[in-house]
């Protein structure tokens, strides 16, 4: 298995132990990440609210990177595969559209067919990897830890267009999360948005839906939540002590302040196949996630 | 006089049996399952009166068994159809029933003594049935037949329990299925629908959500007859549910799943549903979630406004969204918007009573192959002009009614069936003059 690596501009700039985690676990798995040379922004959101054709073209020059390795691409980020599956359906859609599209592209000397497949981290882990031969790499079970699957919105919507898991009942992240040997289970805000797309528009609201989904997650007994899309860990994991310094504001009482342990996916398969945590670039985790690491790394030894 | 088959042993098809056999006409009435009765004998109560369904269905079903001008066919197809109007040449393949219905005296001890456990169509999967076994207490026949699919004895060998107790000595495993040939001049398909199976409405989260029921399987769990014995148990935690919301067109009326036309049936049926949770409990909060309740029928518009003013249900113009489940207490969560303020708003229940589509019986397409009739673009029967000719189809002499042509309900499925009657019995007249035929 072979694979066009796109980042993308989220985990590039802040999220980096997305991509040192996957970076780790995927070529245990058998998966051969090759680096894309030139690649820009994918266009969304901040370009496509501006330019529909900007975020067209912009999609589209990456997914011709990628063709010009002869590899289907990877993303690790739901923005990022969200933005080049519907990039890659409206150019199918609209012919003109990418015939004006394809010009561009030829004037950098790229060619643009759509004819490679984009893929999920969540697709390339469940469907093309399997959870048989993830679990068969786990020598150290995550025991009783119980933890709240976050797909997040565009690794499921629109759900017309090809989407990893099913809109309405995920279940794909789930048991992934049961092939490490942790518990999970089905709660009703797990299709809730981690409200980071309204960041730029309303900064409480955004808070306020992301302290909703983990309020709801920690009183449901969870351990822990898990996403593989940097957009969502950002909100729920590097802003957690942002909802904290408003709590008693966004639930108008005196609230407990969160503690809820956020995890890249592929930091916990790490973890569960015995990695040292800093091989993860858990450290840079800002939720409170080291008791749990510990607990965990801890039964390794 | 020649006589007439009827296809489908449903209230239309019950209906047009009786018509006919009082007319004199001899009729051979072939039902597909073990009994005749159809959905109706399923349901609780009738709307708009509230009359127990049962009580106006069994005595009509047992004329149909008891008429000497009815020949009853059950656990049978049509298999062949030949000949024209006036003058077809039917095949029926009557399946063994490994029962001999001669001596069965539907005494029910096979069925008590039986090891086997099986979810019961009557109950619409709310309770059980054995393999062997009547359908339901008033079935008719009321004789027992035996599910080979799902017997010991026929699947492994084994067992035998109901031969060695059946005091008729009416078991007969070697039973072998029949073929028989009828002469008749018409013909009368009745053979009803099916419901839509909301599984695919994901939102909805039928199949994964125990509490979430479709009306049928509702409407065996109020009976007094159901699983339950009418208590409202919900099927998480056997917990009585108090607060109940029902959702109209689920499937019907919309484009996504195919169904994009009106059940017709769902709004009564859910008021009929609503107000009886009410008999059992005034206090219950019953909502029904509608996008436009469409009651047309005599009678139909009063009984709504009673269900509102009188008996306290809530009709909210809203089509929900979104249902969730908790997954400790398993209440629902209905998620919805009220078109008539324009809020977004949730409320929970114990209960969600889904009212899905009528769809036509994919062995309708069987069906039409061996009538030789159309099929409408859903799949039901085609009647020549729904408009002007609403029972009489492309073939002469085979003609529709009741729901295997589009939904309707009962009273529009008994006048239609008197109807097809007409035009059958027409047929036999204008033979016997020499004029067709």
């Amino acid at each position: 298995m072979k694979y066009a690596l796109y980042l993308g501009c989220t985990i590039q700039a802040e999220q980096f132990g997305c991509e040192i985690s996957a970076r780790e676990v995927l070529p245990r798995l058998g998966v051969e990440l090759v680096d894309m040379e030139g690649t820009s922004c994918c266009g969304f959101p901040a370009f496509s609210s501006l330019s529909t054709i900007g975020w067209f073209y912009l999609s589209a020059r990456n997914l011709a990177l990628a063709e010009n390795l002869g590899l289907d691409i990877l993303t690790l980020c739901n923005g990022c595969y969200a933005s080049f599956v519907e990039t890659k359906h409206n150019l199918e859609e609209n012919a003109d559209l990418k015939g004006f599209i394809q010009e561009k592209l030829r004037q950098e000397g790229l060619e643009y067919t759509g004819d490679i497949r984009v893929i999920h981290i969540i697709e390339l882990l469940h469907d093309l990897i399997g959870t048989e031969k993830i679990s068969e790499t786990v020598t150290n079970p995550l025991k009783g830890i119980k933890l709240a699957a976050h797909p997040g919105c565009h690794a499921i919507r629109p759900s017309s267009l090809g989407r990893p898991d099913n809109a309405e009942n995920p279940q794909k992240l789930d048991h992934l999360i049961t092939a490490l040997g942790a518990e999970t289970m089905d709660y009703p805000e797990k299709t809730d948005c981690c409200g980071s797309m309204l960041a730029t528009a309303s900064g409480t609201t955004t808070l306020t839906i992301a302290a909703e989904k983990l309020k709801a997650v920690e009183g449901y007994g969870f351990d822990g939540l898990v996403t593989t899309c940097p957009f969502c860990f950002q909100m729920f994991d590097g802003r957690q002590g942002e909802i904290n310094d408003i709590i008693d504001f966004i639930f108008d009482t005196d609230s407990e302040e969160l503690e809820v342990p956020i995890f890249y996916y592929t930091q916990l398969l790490g973890l569960a196949m015995g990695l040292k945590p800093e091989k993860l670039g858990l450290e840079l985790n800002l939720s409170p996630v080291d008791a749990l690491v510990e607990k965990i790394a801890g039964g390794a030894k | 006089m020649k006589s007439v088959l009827v296809i489908g042993g449903g209230i239309a098809g019950i209906q047009a049996s009786l018509d006919l056999a009082d007319r004199g006409i001899k009729v051979h009435l072939v039902e597909k399952t073990p009994s005749i009765g159809g959905v109706m004998a399923q349901l609780d109560k009738t709307f708009p009166t509230l009359d127990c369904s049962m009580c106006i269905l069994a005595p009509k079903m047992i004329e149909c068994f008891r008429h000497p001008n009815i020949t009853l066919h059950t656990l049978s197809e049509v298999s062949k159809v030949t000949g024209s109007a006036g003058d077809f040449y039917v095949n029926i393949l009557e399946k063994a029933r490994y029962v001999d219905a001669s001596k069965c005296t539907g005494c029910g001890l096979c069925s008590e003594k039986c090891p086997v456990r099986l979810p019961s169509e009557f109950q619409a999967g709310m309770g059980t049935r054995k393999a062997i076994y009547m359908p339901f207490p008033q079935a008719v026949p009321l004789v027992a037949c035996i599910d080979s699919e799902h017997c010991l004895y026929f699947q492994k060998g084994v067992c035998r329990v109901c031969e060695k107790l059946c005091p008729a000595v009416a078991i007969d495993y070697e039973q072998q299925p029949r073929e028989v040939e009828v002469n008749v001049s018409s013909i009368i398909a009745a053979t009803g629908f099916e419901t839509y199976n909301p599984q695919e409405i994901g939102e909805y989260g039928y199949g994964r959500y125990k509490n979430v029921l479709t009306a049928l399987e509702f409407e065996r769990l109020i009976c007094a007859s159901g699983p339950t014995g009418g208590k409202l148990e919900r099927p998480s935690d056997a917990k009585i549910s108090h607060r109940i919301a029902f959702v109209q067109c689920v499937g019907s009326r919309d484009h996504r799943v195919g169904v994009p036309y009106c059940s017709s049936i769902c709004c009564m049926y859910a008021t009929k549903e609503a107000v009886l949770i009410k008999e059992h409990d005034p206090e219950s909060a019953v909502t029904v979630f509608y996008i436009d309740l469409k009651v047309f029928g005599q009678g139909f518009q009063d009984f709504v406004e009673r269900a509102r003013d009188d008996w306290g249900v809530r009709y909210i113009r809203g089509r929900p969204g979104e249902i969730r489940e908790h997954p400790f207490t398993k209440d629902l969560t209905i998620w919805y918007e009220n078109t008539d303020t324009g809020k977004v708003s949730k409320t929970e229940v114990d209960l969600v009573v889904l009212c899905t589509a009528m769809v036509p019986r994919p062995e309708n397409k069987e069906l039409a192959d061996v009538l030789g009739v159309e099929l409408d673009e859903y799949g039901f029967l085609k009647a020549q002009d729904p408009l002007s000719n609403p029972i009489e189809t492309n073939i002469p002499g085979i003609y529709v009614c009741g729901c295997c042509h589009g939904p309707r309900d009962i009273p529009e499925s008994i006048t239609e069936a008197s109807g097809a009657v007409a035009k059958a019995a027409e047929l036999i007249v204008k033979v016997a003059d020499g004029g067709e035929g």
